[in-house]
């Protein structure tokens, strides 16, 4: 077959790939027995999905890249070290940064890519094996074609842009694309190490639930790491620059560790005057092992994907079964013990469910330097709320997995709100702990985050009931139908916002007795949020 | 005791514009099995969707032991559904499943776990219990549904193509199980493309065709009410969902290329 044949077969696989990864997160069971428009505005969603997913990596690169590199125009010495050391930190911040973007961008996708049964479809068709493959490698490269591509021109035309060498700047192409083989070889592997030890795993122990729920917190480190990287760009950079400058004779050691070795290249390179022998020499020769190492990289891309073109990678995960003891609860308990079940093995519910308690963290480090007081607090509370809230709509959207069969069972609305209500409120009081395990951490005073943060309890338990309150109206009779973010943003800008203002009206109440009279402040603020927690449950309470 | 286990009454079912189940009225009675039937698209699904919950109907009355659908808990609680697609929760294991299904159901734990260990044998399924259900067949996953549907002992069995998938053994078993759940008093329906399987288990066969019931009685009921169809419930079937004319020719059209 045709490279062009293949390539068009592979335009419509990769749409299959990425329509499975929001379908996954959409009402899967639930689309109209004969709504046509509904799917096609699901494999439409999905499209966009993808297409926005590129573009944002796409437009990080090049912003990262801008970042890094334009501060530098005309400038002989940067943040008070030398040029050279300059580009040597701007080189590998750059090279750590695309590997960030890429694998947490692809992360996703390529998790269905492992997981779909690709060849189950493939293999029958008059394809041969290696042409089977070839299709699968291209939906790879498809699903990153503008990133990686951005990658490669950024990097070479900010460092001209700077001055820098045409030798340098071939170098710096070469780079790009062992990061960018590093990058897909990465994503390849984290994928398939999701798929297989916790997506596809089983079990029943409590101890596998909590190792899945800690394999998911290392799946999502390149998100907090993007998240850093972003924010602390300059800092990063600064900090890096020092730090090679501090080294001094032992920079050697450096100089062998991937990225660093293609910086120190790539700007010694352009000024040979500034270089020492040994180091330019090692850097020559790490950077030629790592070209080595992307090209078994690369093979070792392609032969995975074979395996998955030849449906080798799918392999069921078979627990030994000692007994068919079920322990039934009470119907509320039995909703949150399935949910953390669920979350336990899927990404894009896990990342909610741990966000708010890792945000806590970001917000504490970045509220550090300010004084302790009424300011900070409803602004760490804030943050808290604003991610905690968005647990619920997504809860209930664990519903829709199989709301074809789950619509059957005897549930009541008012169980399956208390359920999400009570689990939304654990998340959040974990958001509230880690705060205090970092107080004590950093020996910081967080008494008054801590004493808002507990009777704040009661205004997002109101929030999410009424968040709940609302999606189990509009959407009890249509299955859980309630679909992804991306597929329905105007349905949960519904939802979030009367759930924001009732999450907030506590502290904008006691704001209001911070400007009049002070010692009100926290009476205003607990009165508010528990008015609001007995007025949600009364609601709730009637909704049958 | 109730006399029906099920009463339809004026079912209207519509998507968008498109009427699915148009005016559907029958009753199920308890020690019955009723066999639904009917062409690719005539409705069955949908109605059993409606029975079940799973669909709000655009008009009409449904009522499980006397108890309208609307009133979901009480309605629900006395059905046992496997669906046509079955769709589970792909990342829970069967355990995770059951476990789930039974605190919905509030069943006491001694009682669920002695149904469930003869459920699990009998559709040997034990081996998988701690097994996603995503990595499972789609005999599997029907078995897992079956399961999940009979735990609660319910008085109604609602089964949409519940023999899809199944090996022999478990087709077996099923079949047997339907036959005897409605010799001890409860009722069950059924829908199934199988002629000869709702010929053999069903004491009443209704065909809908185009969302409209067409036909309704015993299969003998039946075989008098329509001309000429005096053979097997498929002859029946064919001439009455007006699907019969002209297969000969087909068939013979096919074999000639």
């Amino acid at each position: 077959m045709k490279f062009r044949e293949l390539w068009r077969v592979s335009s419509t696989v990769t749409k299959e790939v990425s329509f499975q990864s929001v379908f996954s997160t959409r009402a899967g069971s639930s689309l109209p027995r004969r709504g046509s428009t509904g799917v096609a505005q699901l494999v439409r969603n999905a499209k966009y999905n993808m297409w926005i997913s590129k573009v944002l990596t796409t437009i990080f690169i090049c912003a990262f890249g801008f970042v890094m590199f334009i501060p530098q125009l005309g400038q002989t010495v940067f943040l008070g070290t030398s040029k050279e050391f300059t580009i040597i930190a701007s080189v590998s911040t750059f090279l750590a940064a695309v590997l960030f973007f890429i694998v947490f961008m692809g992360l996703q996708v390529a998790t269905s890519l492992v997981s779909s049964k690709i060849a189950d479809t493939l293999s029958p068709l008059p394809l041969s094996k290696k042409e089977v493959s070839n299709v699968i490698f291209l939906c790879l490269i498809r699903i990153f074609d503008l990133p990686l591509l951005a990658a490669l021109v950024v990097l070479p035309t900010a460092y001209l842009m700077i001055g820098g060498s045409i030798a340098g700047g071939s170098i710096s192409v070469v780079a790009t694309i062992v990061t960018e083989i590093f990058a897909l070889a990465l994503t390849i592997g984290l994928a398939r190490f999701f798929y297989s030890k916790v997506a596809g795993g089983g079990g029943r122990s409590k101890w596998k639930t909590v190792t899945r729920f800690l394999f998911m917190l290392v799946w999502m480190v390149p998100a907090f790491g993007t998240y850093f990287v972003i924010n602390f760009a300059e800092v990063i950079l600064k900090s890096f620059a020092s730090f090679t400058q501090v080294l001094g004779p032992s920079m050697e050691l450096l100089v062998l560790v991937f990225p660093f070795s293609f910086g120190f290249l790539v700007s010694y390179v352009s000024n040979l005057q500034a270089a020492s022998i040994p180091t330019l020499a090692l850097s020559t020769m790490s950077s030629v092992l790592y070209v080595v190492f992307a090209f078994y990289c690369f093979r070792w891309v392609t032969t995975t994907l074979r395996r998955i073109g030849t449906g080798r990678i799918v392999g069921a995960v078979r627990e030994t079964v000692k007994d068919t003891i079920i322990r039934p609860r009470r119907p509320w308990l039995g909703i949150i013990r399935k949910d953390l079940a669920i979350a336990s093995r899927s990404p894009s519910y896990a990342v909610l469910f741990l966000l708010p308690a890792l945000q806590v963290a970001v917000l504490a480090v970045s509220f550090s330097s300010f004084e302790a007081g009424f300011v900070v607090t409803t602004g760490v509370l804030t943050g808290i709320s604003m991610t905690t809230l968005v647990l619920p709509p997504t809860m209930f959207s664990i519903e829709g997995l199989a709301s074809s069969y789950t619509r059957s069972l005897p549930l009541r609305k008012r169980t399956l709100i208390l359920a999400k209500t009570l689990l939304a409120v654990f998340i959040y009081s974990l958001s509230v702990i880690a705060l205090l395990a970092i107080a004590l951490f950093v020996k910081r005073d967080f008494t008054s985050e801590i004493l808002f943060g507990a009777l704040y309890l009661f205004s997002i338990a109101a929030a999410s009931m009424l968040e709940l309150t609302i999606l189990a109206r509009k959407f009890w009779k249509e299955g859980f139908a309630l679909g992804n973010v991306y597929a329905r943003l105007s349905t949960f800008m519904l939802i979030l916002v009367p759930g924001y203002a009732l999450a907030w009206a506590p502290m904008i109440a006691a704001f209001v007795a911070y400007v009049l009279a002070e010692s009100f402040v926290l009476p205003v603020f607990l009165g508010v949020a528990l008015a609001e927690f007995i007025a949600m449950s009364l609601i709730v309470y009637r909704q049958g | 005791m109730q006399d029906f286990a099920v009463r339809v009454e004026g079912l209207v079912v519509s998507y968008g514009t498109f009427v699915a189940v148009d005016g559907l009225s029958f009753n199920v009675k308890n020690n019955e099995v009723y066999g639904l039937l009917g062409p690719n698209g005539a409705g069955k699904t949908t109605t059993l969707k409606v029975l079940v919950g799973v669909l709000e109907p655009r008009a009409g009355k449904v009522e499980i032991y006397d108890t309208p659908i609307s009133n979901e808990v009480a309605a629900k609680s006395q059905i046992g559904y496997v669906p046509e697609e079955v769709v589970l929760f792909d990342s829970l294991t069967p355990r995770e499943f059951f476990e789930f299904t039974a605190s919905l159901r509030r069943l006491e734990a001694g009682a669920a776990n002695s149904r469930l260990e003869k459920l699990a044998s009998a559709f040997d399924i034990t081996r998988y219990f701690d097994t996603p259900v995503a990595a499972l067949s789609m005999g599997n996953k029907q078995k897992v549904a079956i399961v999940a549907a009979l735990l609660h002992e319910p008085r109604l069995l609602i089964l949409d193509e519940p023999l899809i998938g199944l090996d022999a053994r478990s087709s077996k078993i099923l079949k047997e199980l339907i036959v005897f759940h409605a010799k001890k008093g409860g009722a069950v329906i059924f829908s199934t493309h199988i002629m000869e399987v709702a010929e053999k288990l069903c004491t009443k066969v209704g065909i809908i065709s185009k969302g409209k019931l067409i036909g309704e009685g015993t299969v003998d009921e039946l075989r008098k009410l329509v001309k000429g169809a005096e053979g097997s419930l498929e002859d029946i079937f064919l001439k009455v969902t007006e699907q019969e004319t002209g297969i000969q020719e087909l068939i013979r059209a096919l074999e000639e290329e």
